[in-house]
């Protein structure tokens, strides 16, 4: 699984978890409190997003991106170990 | 031997703010603000100190008879007054305790209740003063004192939480409001520097990274109780939960996490249970916003107070303080501890807080300039809203009345 296709899971979570958005584009250089997401929201695509991809990691490991491609491609290098 | 909670008492301040007011007015844009559960934050008033909302808290628990037999004084809190002083010191001057007596104040932010919950418990189930009764108080308030836009800007993030308000618990072998589960308990605690104080009237935080801290604690503190407690399961050995409450969709993320990693439980059945199981913690919660170190046992006198009642139950209690630590720990409520709390009149006091407007509140926020930590002289403006200070006129309450070479004076109004 490449981080394209982890990219496509979080953008299909947050489509799932903020159904307002399902009209809005998204893309790899947003960021999700700019969709509108708070911040209980924003874990819940990356709890979500963790479940789908089969990684269980401490959620703390996960600070730090600011972009959802930037989030992807964390995912992908911890996916890779 | 048991050991636990005899008595316990909620102080949740003067005066309260409409909390969807206060993002209206800040222009915070939170679309489904319905979900994070808050309604109403207490607001500290300038002439009441977290020492003020402790005595509040505690002085209906000091009877005659239980007085002589108080032999610690624990304040649990993260807006203590002086680096060295313990607010305990004050606490046992106001309230007419022993003498003898242990003093002390302890830190470890919104975990701190917690903690000092467990101090007194162990004291007590140690046996080595038969009889005697601790006295824990675990009391934070939000102030901030606010000089410019960047300020506000930068408690953003968590201003609309940040409440007030104090809980106090009277620790004995005779635990008619919460018997503990001796033994059973588990623990989860790592260095992150999600959210803090780091200086006297400021506070710093990561929204994100600390719910990442709050979620990984709730998760790993109770498989720590669960490999303590022979056979505990987190859906049935529980009639009721009571957690840490920033605000309440925090709760109701970490109750879903939780029953999802664990049992795969669908959305429909998960929020069944919360509302069942976690709802009732919530309610004081949502009236006076985060009390930090007071937060786990706000959600326990809520349950006490608002849950169904009509045989004994099992609680389980999540505590959480960043930096971080936390605990996952159990004990046991029955219809006696529902009548005893009546006595106390919590819902019925939080309702006669007096309503701040926004223009009183951003008064409040300036006003605060007067009582910064470290202030060493200073008289009390007690009519800086004078209709918030007639309300508190014959209530039997201890407000601030001066600071006089750093020593805090008090008076009954």
């Amino acid at each position: 699984m490449d981080s394209d296709s982890i990219l496509e899971i979080i953008t299909t979570t947050i489509h799932s978890i903020v159904p307002d958005l399902s009209d809005t584009p998204i893309t790899a250089s947003d960021t999700m409190s700019q969709l509108g997401l708070d911040s209980v929201e924003r874990q819940e695509v990356v709890i979500l997003t963790l479940e789908a991809i089969g990684l269980e990691i401490p959620l703390v490991q996960l600070r730090g991106p600011r972009t959802i491609g930037d989030l992807a491609m964390l995912l992908h290098a911890k996916r890779k170990g | 031997m048991s050991a636990g909670i005899e008595a316990l008492n909620v102080y949740g301040g003067a005066a309260f703010l409409d909390v969807r007011e206060l993002c209206d007015h800040r222009g915070l844009d939170k679309p489904r603000f319905e979900n994070l559960l808050m309604h109403e934050k207490t607001v500290a008033l300038p002439y009441e100190d977290p020492i003020s909302f402790a005595v509040n808290a505690a002085a209906p628990l000091i009877t005659d008879a239980v007085r002589p037999t108080i032999e610690m004084v624990i304040t649990c809190t993260e807006s203590g007054i002086d680096f060295g002083k313990s607010a305990s010191t004050y606490i046992q001057d106001l309230l007419r305790l022993p003498k003898n007596c242990r003093l002390f104040e302890i830190k470890q932010a919104c975990y701190s209740g917690t903690a000092g919950l467990q101090m007194a418990i162990n004291f007590v189930l140690s046996g080595t003063s038969p009889g005697a009764r601790a006295l824990v108080i675990a009391t934070d308030i939000s102030r901030f004192a606010l000089a410019d836009a960047a300020e506000i800007q930068e408690w953003a993030y968590s201003e609309p939480s940040s409440g007030a308000g104090a809980v106090a618990v009277l620790v004995s072998d005779t635990p008619q409001v919460f018997a503990i589960d001796p033994g059973a308990y588990g623990n989860h605690a790592f260095e992150v520097m999600d959210t803090c104080r780091p200086g006297p009237d400021t506070e710093a935080g990561d929204a994100d990274l600390s719910l990442m801290a709050y979620l990984d604690c709730c998760e790993q503190a109770f498989k720590d109780y669960a490999r303590r407690v022979e056979g505990a399961d987190f859906r049935t050995s529980f009639g009721y939960l009571c957690f840490h409450t920033p605000f309440g969709g925090m709760v109701k993320g970490a109750h879903r996490h939780l029953m999802r990693k664990l049992f795969k439980t669908s959305p429909a059945d998960i929020d069944a249970d919360f509302n069942l199981r976690v709802g009732p913690g919530l309610t004081y919660g949502q009236r006076v916003g985060n009390t930090a170190g007071a937060s786990t046992l706000l959600a326990l006198a809520s349950t006490i107070d608002c849950a169904d009642l009509p045989s004994p139950q099992r609680v389980g209690l999540f505590s959480y303080g960043s930096g971080c630590c936390s605990e996952f720990f159990s004990g046991v409520i029955t219809p006696q501890s529902r009548q005893l709390l009546q006595t106390m009149n919590i819902g019925n006091s939080l309702q006669q807080r007096y309503r701040l407007s926004m223009p009183e509140y951003e008064l409040l926020l300036r006003e605060n300039g007067a009582l910064r930590f470290g202030t060493r002289d200073a008289k009390l403006n007690h009519q800086v809203i004078p209709a918030a200070w007639s309300a508190c006129q014959n209530s039997q309450r201890l407000v601030l009345d001066e600071i006089a070479g750093y020593h805090r004076q008090y008076r009954w109004v």
